[in-house]
């Protein structure tokens, strides 16, 4: 039991760090970004590639991520802006952004191949006793990445400048406009920071998986999901917290259910939990769906 | 016309929203230390006339010209950084942040001069000393007249070259209103050059040395207060139905 829920808090930490890229973005754009869960994989793949060439595994730690920040970065431009300057309430960024990752996908297993990699354990290997259950080093990892995440989220949005200006954008980019901010540069280094964040969550996790060119949508899903239940989108520590659930959820789902169980089980829980509490993403009652003015480009 | 002291021209402004332009053939004219009035019924384009000099319309023609600078072709966040800021229709306050978070947004341009960022605070509030008193209360709980007071702060905050206000007294109470105009004029003795659109004529007059009437989307009439207090009511009748 006590094994479980440490495991499901490991993972689902990671859940909780896709969730919390997403919800960065949508925060001050309202844009979900479908290609989230390619940032978590090209910071796998990078890192993978790296080590296999002889590298210190811990270069690739380091270069993974600023991978999946450039990504993000690239992301931005190409698979929201020209959307959003075209029309600013347009919905075209879900395809665009869902086809941006599945281009990322098929360039990445072009690149390198389709196979699946092994990775550097890290500190995966080390193993620490608590009580009858036992922890990895990475795993200890993710939960402390996690905890200084949310920790420096909520310090950015509520005292710096730059958060102050990122929540004046997503309230009224055009307001924000006219203080002098410009929302193209606010918006790009938002995705820049999403795609650092889920790069993190990748190089985290990937010890404990492949490195696989396709792995990404799984990610985003999970990631999607912790972001619901938390009630994310307007704040991203919720999606955090949302995710530590959700990875407990699929984790008693696996145990006492059955192997497969993690599959469906989480989703089951998604829709009660929005049946109950309606702020739903497309729910008018999110004070996020207010009519607005205007919206960045 | 000696373009010398003119701090603002506006040169055969058209432009709108969509197919349609809202506002055509706007030119006038800003001289240093003025305050000219944008006075006009509902519709009439009054509004749309600042947004094009803000940089906000996406259709436009015409040149502006701020100071010695032509910011035609500048984007709106560039306008906002020392050439003009505005104190929107409807205030626009960032809701749900501080009254001080506001103000200091006001300032974003000029984040790398903290000093210069806190004396322009503190005049903020010399101003409007109730903001310094609710300065750690989320803006949208204050009152309508507060939040006026807020949104003319985060104007005065950029320091611009000019002001845009528009309708800075609709929906205030008569104390609230005579608060803003004072405001306005305590500015206009500060040197403050601004443009002042308003439906409510007597605010326009106590305001402003120039008054343009917009009506249809033109520019239909440039008068003085003094006119309009003589001929005031055959004026409004015309223009303000
Ligand atoms: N965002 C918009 N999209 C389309 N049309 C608009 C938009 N904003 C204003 N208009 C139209 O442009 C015209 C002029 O509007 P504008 O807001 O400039 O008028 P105004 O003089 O400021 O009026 P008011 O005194 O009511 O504020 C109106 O007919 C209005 O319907
Ligand atoms: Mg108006």
């Amino acid at each position: 039991m006590f094994q479980m829920m440490l495991s499901g808090l490991t993972i689902g930490a990671i859940y909780g760090l896709l969730g919390m890229a997403l919800s960065i973005s949508f925060y001050v754009t309202r844009v979900i970004n479908f290609a989230q869960g390619q940032m978590l994989m090209i910071a796998i793949i990078v890192a993978a590639c790296l080590s296999e060439a002889g590298f210190n595994p811990w270069l690739g730690v380091a270069l993974g991520p600023l991978a999946a920040c450039v990504l993000g970065v690239a992301s931005y431009f190409i698979g929201v802006r020209p959307i959003l300057k075209a029309d600013r309430f347009s919905f075209g960024w879900m395809v665009s952004t869902l086809g941006f990752g599945l281009v990322v996908e098929n360039a990445i297993a072009y690149a390198v191949g389709p196979r699946s990699r092994g990775f550097p354990p890290l500190l995966n290997d080390i193993p620490i006793r608590l009580g009858d259950a036992v922890i990895t080093g990475q795993q200890i990892l993710a939960l402390l990445v996690a905890a200084f995440a949310v920790a420096a989220l909520e310090f950015v949005r509520k005292r710096t400048l730059f958060g102050k200006v990122g929540m004046a954008t997503a309230a009224d980019p055009e307001m924000a406009e006219s203080i002098g901010a410009n929302t193209m540069i606010v918006s790009a280094v938002t995705f820049a920071l999403s795609g650092l964040i889920a790069g993190i969550a990748g190089v985290l996790i990937a010890p404990r998986t492949f490195a696989n060119p396709y792995l990404g949508g799984t990610f985003n899903t999970f990631g999607f999901v912790a972001m619901m239940i938390g009630g994310g989108p307007e704040n991203p520590a919720n999606a955090m917290y949302g995710g530590l659930l959700l990875g407990v959820l699929a984790e008693g789902a696996n145990s006492y259910i059955n192997s497969q169980a993690s599959d469906w089980f989480p989703f089951l829980i998604l829709v009660l939990v929005l049946i109950v509490t309606p702020r739903g993403l497309f729910s008018t009652s999110n004070p996020l769906f207010r009519p607005r003015p205007a919206r960045p480009a | 016309m000696s373009s010398a002291n003119n701090i603002l021209e506006v040169s055969s402004l058209a432009g709108g929203y969509g197919r349609f332009d809202v506002v055509r053939n706007i030119t006038l004219r800003l001289r240093e230390g003025e305050a000219v009035g944008l006075l006009g019924p509902n519709g009439a384009g009054k509004t749309t006339i600042l947004r094009g000099i803000m940089g906000l319309l996406k259709q436009r023609v015409g040149t502006i010209r701020i100071g010695d600078t032509d910011v035609t072709m500048f984007p709106t966040h560039r306008i906002a950084r020392g050439y003009a800021a505005i104190a929107p229709e409807g205030r626009r306050l960032f809701a749900d942040q501080t009254v001080e978070d506001n103000l200091i947004l006001g300032a974003w341009h000029r984040r790398r001069e903290p000093q210069r960022v806190q004396a322009l605070l503190d005049s903020v509030y010399a101003l409007f000393p109730v903001l310094r008193e609710y300065r750690h209360r989320q803006s949208s709980f204050l009152s309508g007249g507060e939040q006026q007071m807020v949104a003319i702060g985060r104007m005065l905050m950029a320091d611009p070259l000019i002001l845009l206000l528009d309708e800075p007294s609709i929906g205030l109470s008569p104390v609230a209103v005579d608060i803003v105009v004072k405001a306005l004029i305590e500015l206009r003795r500060r040197g403050a050059s601004l443009l002042l659109v308003e439906q409510r004529v007597d605010v326009a007059a106590r305001v402003c040395d120039r008054l343009y009437v917009i009506s249809g989307g033109e520019i239909v009439e440039e008068t003085t207060p003094e006119v309009v207090g003589r001929e005031g009511a055959e004026l409004i009748n015309k223009y303000l139905g």
